[in-house]
């Protein structure tokens, strides 16, 4: 019987490089205690031999255009790329270093597509979608130059309205547990992005953050009390600049009633970095 | 406001470096084709990368589109 067996969550651009430009001194000295922290997590999922790591994040308009965005998407096929970028700036330069494909676990992201969709999920697909700093950039972290399981990404439309809701990314993640539950594997599972920053998605309001939304999250998972944040609407997520939670709310539904261990939490004018690492 | 011809530029000027470097040559001549409003095609030609994003432009992609994006404060 399946299980499991590792459920963390944390922000997503983990490059000093970044938040040196973007913050000084202290943004490089923040991001370079939270990557600690988060390869210290990886010891810990690296101990409990995962057959697959489940990664849930967002698209930042990498993979899918305007052509289609899909609410939730899972990433099969045998092999992901990662995405490229000429010239890359910004949150895409992090991907320079990385390695450029990853393996994938066919049959597990092929369980949770068609067992979703029979069981009311309508979810999308994809065999060619890449995947960008939002999976890998954790991914890396996690994981250093340690062999990396095969991976399934899933897709959250985190960013482009409607978004699916939290209960209904919630309610994604109880169906992922089934799924790993009726397997044989071994499953570590991550989501990531956050915690607040970019409220509103407008440049005007870029450095500012919403510390005592993010505390808020923050108690609740410590405590396993998810059924507040089953009903976190759009706006609010929108205003607090807390879009990517919509990641973690899939992993919460996946690990439910579990409690989280704060392994980071630095405020930044740009974002507040956290690690967060659930008692399984 | 036209969200979506907004995107699809900024998408293309993000992914096509041969369109990217004609809007850096040239903005005007390199948007003449594009669905825009008059208030978005004197935005774009002034490389008004806030203007943009209050018109309906993604924020990670005025971010990010490179030599022409900004990254913000902070």
């Amino acid at each position: 019987m399946g299980r499991i067996v590792f459920g963390g969550a944390m922000s997503h651009v983990l490059d000093p490089e970044y938040y040196q430009a973007a913050c000084g001194d202290l943004g490089r000295q923040k991001v370079i205690e939270a990557m600690d922290a988060i390869a210290r997590m990886g010891d810990r999922l690296v101990e409990r031999k995962p057959d697959a790591l489940i990664v849930v994040a967002d698209d930042h308009m990498n993979a899918f255009s305007f052509n289609c965005v899909p609410a939730l998407c899972v990433r099969i096929g045998k092999k992901v790329q990662r995405m490229t970028q000429d010239n890359a700036e910004a949150f895409d330069k992090v991907l320079d270093h990385m390695a450029n494909e990853y393996v994938l676990h066919e049959d597990l992201a092929n369980s949770i597509l068609e067992q979703g969709v029979v069981s009311g999920f309508d979810l999308a697909l994809s065999w060619e979608a890449p995947v960008d700093h939002a999976f890998l950039s954790p991914v890396n972290t996690l994981l250093g130059p340690r062999a990396i399981p095969s991976l399934v990404p899933i897709f959250v439309n985190a960013f482009i309205a409607p978004q699916p809701t939290a209960r209904r990314c919630f309610q994604f993640g109880q169906h992922i547990a089934q799924v790993v539950s009726k397997s044989p594997w071994a499953v570590g599972m991550i989501a990531t992005g956050g915690l607040s920053h970019f409220p509103e998605l407008l440049l005007s309001r870029v450095g500012e953050t919403d510390t005592a939304f993010d505390r808020k999250l923050i108690h609740w998972m410590e405590r396993g009390e998810h059924e507040p944040l089953l009903d976190l609407t759009a706006d609010e997520l929108h205003k607090t600049g807390s879009h990517e939670f919509l990641n973690w709310m899939v992993l919460l539904g996946a690990i439910t009633p579990a409690r989280a261990d704060v392994r980071y939490f630095g405020e930044l004018p740009r974002i507040n970095l956290a690690a967060v690492e659930w008692r399984l | 406001m036209s969200r979506y011809a907004i995107n699809s530029l900024l998408y293309h000027l993000k992914k096509d470096p041969d369109l990217r470097a004609r809007f850096i040559e040239d903005p005007r001549a390199a948007i003449a084709d594009a669905d825009l409003t008059d208030a978005e095609r004197v935005a774009f030609i002034a490389g008004d990368m806030r203007k943009i994003n209050e018109l309906g432009g993604y924020l990670h992609l005025v971010m990010s589109i490179p030599k022409i994006g900004t990254h913000g404060g902070h």
